[in-house]
């Protein structure tokens, strides 16, 4: 990928976070002057980004936001919900642009449209009504141009309006020839911004005039070529419906021929995908071709090449949806308000991430160290070579390990150092979801957030957002009430959610806490009962707290209906499912009519994981550390045969037992000792126990995901080098359950 | 210079005319009120000129050469019944 792009991507998702902090920020409090100033940096600055990378599509679409913003900040009009709603829907296209551009490396070349909807969405939208501006400033110049010039309307794709800074001839600007400069120009109108004063009171080096232009070149078009002159252009596409002409038709054969491969694209499944795709698209192009179109033609061939190279039969099926059909398109594409989401992160998350200064000087200096470190060693070599005596020798070599002891303790530290990343990469995208799922569910709520500062390494942060998006949805339509039922209540309203984050040595907690409802327990063990997730009398017998733990089971529910933002208890379980792959625990606390918390405590880095050591069948494994509640050794005869496995009982509990050898396809010992060694864990909310031949030590190990024909092995986490070169096999103990 | 007097009443604009021209052309125009602005030989203007001939509206000898002054710039400056 381009250095520029890549650049690009990583700034303006920064941008784009930043934008979008701002914007709720100013819901809140219309009045602040600041973030409305640092919105509009953003935007701007998004704009300029587009620019450079020769996006022209984006720069229009940011353009449309910022005079938005601009107004606001010359003090016409005021904040509402609608224009925040649209600069975030403006966000949202850069979003799906970005990720397009992250996959292909390039900007998406269908982006006409989007922007188009992203300028219609500000022109349209009564952003004339919500601002006041003066009917004369926007919309209505168009509408002004095209009647002073019936006949040239027929053609000009594009209208620009153009109001050079009057000071712009001392900075050799020359406006008449910027517009000349867009060719295609069918109409001027110049205008002035104030009366002509008398002649002999002009100033002729202050520009004083006001540009329209109709013009045959695309709003993209003209968006590049007026780059230099961008703050004080405005460039609106003319809708197919006032240019009239537009392409010509399809003939009915042609767009039968062409909905035919929209439809064959629309079936392709991976299977079979990329000859579907070929056929589908050298089709299309062939038609557009034998039309007499070849520059539709080589749109569609540019499609289907970027369409190959992204394996998305979308992209191709797009541009054949916008072949323009007379004054319209083919067919529109989907509905706007299911935008595709677009490629995800090829691998999960960015590759490219930010790092401190201070932190890659860290490691320099380690470095270094080392290497005095090595030539220290050097010495001691020389010293052995020479016959240097035995006992003296150690005494070096002992001194010289505990040096290297201690750098690849700091260089570890460091590497770990430098994956860190702070939560707030994933809170600051939360209040805006908040806002609108509350927004949907016809509730108030605000989100607090605390402790955003707080770091984890990269992999936990990022493994974070579903986890957490699940919880706030879950508090937002199960946790709080409705604002009439909050009144009713006495609560306050809005809402308050709390999320919070801390550190707990070498734990990071997590909280989502609602001032809600609390949980419904009688619900939740009714609702057991009657899925029969346990027996009536047991769970008659269950404390408060383990009832509460049933939400966590997979398929519950306490929903009445189905809402679109969370679904049947899918959410919970995913939820344990998520964080316990990352090493981590869930927890839920609640207080009837006083709220819910869910807590979620995850390691602070993934990498470092401490493991117990076993033995079992000759080898060697490893169990998380943070999954053993205790080691036990217990009489075979205590051990009881259970249906077809075997369970024994502890502190009056029975726990089923499975025997490690066996469950990895090793050899039992051929002669058991009279008393079992058990690893008693926890896993999947299941207390459970490891029959092993041998407890051995723990460790501190490197986890390395399991590779090759080993990957898809259920039970297994990963590997990590011992020290006398063998691989210790570390056991996933959810997996080997199953 | 791309602006000069013909005679007492003719101020001709020729080749092509740099900002530089703008306040001599209005010096012009306000010395002799009346004064016809002959732009036949004028291929392009900057927009400093075209705007002293917009706000002083003196009557043109056209058309320009230049075809962005004709075909799109001009039409804004003839006054109707030229």
């Amino acid at each position: 990928m381009n250095e520029f792009i890549e650049q690009f991507l990583i700034e303006s998702r920064e941008l784009v976070e930043q934008a979008s902090d701002d914007l709720l920020a100013l819901e809140r409090r219309p009045d602040d002057r600041e973030r409305l100033d640092s919105a509009f940096r953003a935007f701007h600055t998004l704009k300029g980004a587009a620019g450079i990378v020769d996006f022209a599509a984006m720069a229009r679409a940011m353009h449309a936001a910022e005079d938005v913003l601009a107004a606001l900040r010359a003090g016409t009009g005021r904040v509402t919900t609608e224009l925040v709603s649209n600069c975030l829907a403006c966000l949202d296209q850069v979003v799906r642009w970005l990720d397009l551009m992250a996959a292909d490396g390039e900007p998406p070349r269908d982006a006409g449209a989007a922007a188009d909807a992203i300028v219609q969405r500000f022109a349209g939208s009564g952003i004339l009504a919500l601002l006041a501006v003066p009917e004369q400033s926007t919309a209505g110049w168009i509408a002004t141009l095209l009647a002073g010039h019936p006949a040239a309307a027929s053609r000009p794709r594009t209208a620009i309006r153009y109001v050079p800074d009057p000071a712009c001839f001392f900075r050799g600007e020359d406006p008449l020839a910027v517009i000349a400069g867009v060719g295609g120009v069918e109409a001027l109108r110049i205008e002035t911004a104030e009366p002509w004063p008398e002649l002999d009171a002009l100033d002729p080096f202050a520009c004083r005039l006001i540009l329209l232009a109709l013009t045959t070149a695309s709003p993209e078009e003209a968006g590049q070529r007026l780059m230099s002159v961008r703050d004080q252009i405005e460039i609106r596409p003319l809708q197919a419906g006032t240019d009239g002409t537009g392409a010509a038709q399809l003939s009915p054969a042609a767009r039968a021929v062409l909905e035919e491969q929209i439809l064959l694209l629309d079936e392709a499944g991976a299977e079979g995908m990329a000859g579907k795709l070929a056929s589908a698209g050298r089709v299309a192009v062939n038609v557009m071709r034998s039309l007499g179109r070849p520059a539709d033609a080589d749109g569609l061939g540019d499609a289907l090449a970027s369409s190959e190279a992204a394996h998305d039969p979308a992209i191709l099926r797009g541009a054949i949806r916008q072949v323009p059909d007379g004054a319209s398109v083919l067919s529109p594409g989907p509905a706007p308000a299911a935008p595709d989401p677009g490629p995800a992160h090829p691998e999960g998350g960015a590759r490219v991430m930010r790092v401190d200064v201070e932190r890659i000087d860290a490691l320099m200096r380690l470095a270094g160290e080392l290497t005095v470190a090595k030539n220290a060693l050097d010495h001691a070599l020389g010293l052995a070579q020479g016959g240097a005596d035995g006992q003296a020798l150690a005494l070096i070599l002992k001194d010289q390990h505990g040096h290297f002891d201690r750098l690849v303790g700091e260089l570890q530290q460091a590497v770990l150092g430098i994956r860190v990343l702070p939560l707030e990469r994933v809170f600051q995208r939360f209040p805006r979801l908040v806002r609108e799922m509350a927004g949907s569910l016809g509730k108030e709520a605000r989100l607090v957030v605390d402790g955003a500062a707080t770091e984890a390494d990269k992999t936990i942060v990022e493994a974070l957002f579903e986890p957490l998006l699940h919880g706030l949805r879950n508090a937002v339509d199960h946790g709080i009430e409705t604002p009439a039922e909050r009144a009713a209540l006495g609560k306050a309203v809005p809402a308050v959610i709390r999320l919070a984050a801390e550190r707990a040595g070498e734990q990071l907690v997590v909280s989502i806490a609602d001032d809600g409802r609390g949980v419904d327990i009688a619900r939740v063990r009714g609702i057991a009962a009657e899925r029969e997730m346990l027996p009536t009398a047991e769970l008659a017998a269950l404390p408060d707290d383990k009832a509460l733990d049933l939400v966590f089971a997979p398929g519950f529910s306490t929903a009445e209906g189905v809402s679109g933002w969370s679904g049947r208890g899918v959410g919970m379980d995913a939820i344990r499912t998520a964080v316990e792959q990352l090493g981590g625990r869930v927890v839920l606390d609640s207080r009837a009519g006083q709220g819910t918390t869910l807590r979620l405590t995850l390691p602070f880095s993934v990498m470092l994981t401490r493991v117990m050591m076993v033995e079992a069948g000759g080898q060697m494994f490893g169990i998380p550390f943070d999954a053993v509640l205790e080691t036990v050794r217990v009489g075979r005869d205590r051990i009881a045969p259970l249906g077809a496995a075997r369970a024994f009982v502890l502190r009056n509990r029975t726990i089923p037992l499975i025997a490690l050898a066996e469950a990895v396809g090793g050899r039992a010992e051929a002669e058991p000792p009279p008393e079992a060694s058990i690893v008693v864990a926890a896993a999947g909310g299941q207390v459970f126990g490891v029959e092993v031949d041998r407890f051995e030590g723990r460790l501190e190990v490197m986890l390395k995901p399991m590779e090759g024909l080993l990957a898809g092995m259920p039970g297994l986490a990963g590997t990590t080098l011992l020290g006398d070169g063998r691989v210790l096999i570390v056991l996933d103990l959810q997996g080997l359950l199953q | 210079m791309t602006i000069e007097r013909l005679d007492y009443a003719t101020i001709r604009l020729h080749g092509i005319c740099p900002i530089e021209d703008a306040e001599p052309l209005l010096q012009c125009l306000l010395a002799t009120p009346g004064a016809v602005v002959d732009w036949s030989g004028c291929d392009a203007a900057h927009t400093a000129v075209v705007q002293i001939l917009l706000a002083a509206k003196p009557p043109l000898r056209g058309p320009p050469r230049g075809a962005f002054l004709r075909d799109v710039v001009a039409p804004l400056l003839v006054r109707p019944g030229e």
